[in-house]
């Protein structure tokens, strides 16, 4: 049964999610107001004027009840009370906090991805695969690959620790010269990459573009 | 599949004519057979969009009974592919259509022989128009950005749900279940068809169900026209946003057409627009529409359906 507008609960008047940001609320409610105000143009025919009156009131009513921290934690409680939402959909309504700008100790988001490589290498101890394919002048993308799966570290991982994207690594591992970026970002890639598997880098690099050149030809 | 659009609004002058000549001409270069049906009766003048100055035949063979299929009167146009049954030849007094006659028309326009059929209203709310605009299997309104077209495209959609309610309660043979409630709307402008229903699903729930379903069904597209200046992109959306909240959910915006003087141009020299200037902003817009419009599933909302 679609919901007549006067049924509607706050939320969905101003069609915003349970969960919405004072922010938000805010450009709905303006939003509203430019569709229900007098002067809109797009409505100024549609409602009859006692209409008008009870749905703009209705408006700034949902209105100040969302913007307002506490008054909206009990009016999902009473949302809650009469069944229209489940407790489990709400969020705590914890203003987030501001992030600033210059974060200088800002924990760096790849880190975590990093650590846990780390821990991979230390644990599985595949220096004699990473040794086999350093010694190698040609490294090629398999090489890379089986090392990686040696290592049980997913593409995901590698691209969470350097930020390098998954289509990039599965070129690099696939030795698709096609999609492979320019040689001076390859090059900075290829060294994150050995970086993060703990691998000479210099090596990697001059072996993985001798590799590319011999297959191009 | 064939498919019947019905391009209506209240307003005269809006546009529809031109939105319903621009529609056929690019359903027809696709390669379909696209017929438009002139049925601003007593004030036609789609044909002078397709340069047709005097249109040998017409519909009003038809209603004057002198040939059996209205087919027969579908004149080729300069368009492959597009034909027009043209209303000019009609006499002065056509707009007051008799009742058999109009029920005659509307199963002939759904027998038409084309892929798709085109149908080209006049304004205001006469129940002629009410009643061609319900035989499509999608409902185009065109209006523009003036206070005064949307009063009237409000109207217009407003009688539109009054009408199918109607329409449906007798032939449901149920009017009697809430024949003064009907009476009531009609007098105080129908407000909300949702509260119709409400006061249908107290009295008999299954019926109510069945009208539910039925105006959900009714696919509703708006088109807004002559867009210029300050008019900001989005009064369509508020528009097409207010209908679904306060009316029926049936409600798409269509596409916003930019104001273009060239169309005067066109219209001038009788040339067809999109033809004419089909790189323009507005011509753009019209293919869009186009596209959108035939990629939707039909939904019947007609009255025999």
């Amino acid at each position: 049964m679609v919901k007549r507008f006067k049924d509607l609960n706050y939320y969905q008047l101003l069609q915003v999610s349970l969960n919405t940001s004072p922010f938000e609320i805010r450009q709905a409610y303006k939003n509203m107001l430019n569709i229900y105000e007098e002067s809109s143009l797009a409505t100024y025919s549609f409602f009859s004027s006692d209409e008008r009156t009870e749905i703009l009131a209705k408006v700034e009513e949902a209105f100040l009840t969302l913007i307002d921290s506490k008054k909206r934690i009990a009016y999902d409680e009473k949302l809650v009370n009469i069944g229209e939402v489940s407790r489990s959909m709400l969020k705590d309504h914890e203003h987030k906090k501001a992030t600033p700008i210059y974060q200088i100790n800002k924990e760096k988001t790849g880190s975590n991805y990093l650590q846990k490589i780390r821990r991979k290498i230390q644990e599985k101890g595949v220096k004699e695969l990473s040794n086999l394919i350093i010694k190698d002048d040609v490294i090629s993308g398999e090489d890379l690959k089986n090392l990686r799966e040696a290592l049980g570290v997913e593409v995901e991982e590698i691209f969470q620790a350097t930020k390098i994207s998954p289509t990039v690594l599965q070129a690099i591992e696939g030795n698709d010269v096609a999609n492979l970026p320019p040689s001076i970002y390859l090059k900075s890639f290829l060294k994150s990459y050995a970086e993060v598997l703990q691998l000479d880098t210099k090596r990697i690099i001059q072996g993985y573009l001798t590799n590319i050149e011999e297959d191009h030809g | 599949m064939k498919k019947i659009y019905s391009i209506g609004g209240g307003k005269g002058g809006s546009g529809k004519s031109f939105i319903a000549a621009s529609l056929g001409a690019l359903f027809a270069r696709e390669g379909s057979r696209v017929v438009l049906v002139d049925l601003d009766l007593g004030a036609s003048n789609l044909h002078t969009f397709l340069n047709l100055k005097n249109p040998p035949r017409g519909l009003d063979e038809f209603i004057d009974k002198k040939i059996a299929h209205l087919e027969d009167v579908a004149l080729a146009t300069s368009v492959q592919n597009l034909y027009l049954i043209s209303s000019a030849r009609c006499s002065l007094e056509v707009a007051n259509l008799f009742y058999a006659q109009k029920k005659k028309l509307i199963s002939a326009i759904e027998n038409l022989p084309f892929d798709y059929v085109l149908l080209d209203l006049g304004p205001g709310t006469h129940f002629n128009t009410l009643d061609f605009f319900l035989t499509a299997s999608e409902g185009v309104f065109v209006a523009t950005p003036e206070p005064t077209a949307i009063e009237n495209t409000f109207r217009f959609i407003k009688s539109i749900y009054l009408r199918k309610l109607k329409q449906s309660l007798k032939e449901a043979d149920i009017w009697y279940l809430c024949r003064d409630e009907i009476v009531a709307m009609s007098r105080n402008g129908l407000t909300s068809p949702i509260d119709f229903i409400n006061i249908l699903v107290k009295k008999d729930i299954e019926q109510g169900k069945i009208f539910e379903d039925l105006l959900n069904g009714l696919k509703l597209r708006l088109v807004m026209n002559k867009v210029r200046g300050q008019i900001r992109e989005n009064l369509g959306r508020q528009i097409v946003e207010v209908c679904n909240r306060h009316l029926y959910p049936g409600f798409d915006l269509l596409e916003t057409i930019n104001y273009d003087s060239r169309v005067y141009d066109a219209i001038l020299s009788k040339q067809i627009f999109i033809g004419k200037y089909p790189y323009t902003k507005t011509a753009v817009a019209l293919q869009k529409a186009a596209r959108k419009l035939k990629q939707e599933q039909p939904i019947a909302i007609g009255l025999e359906s």
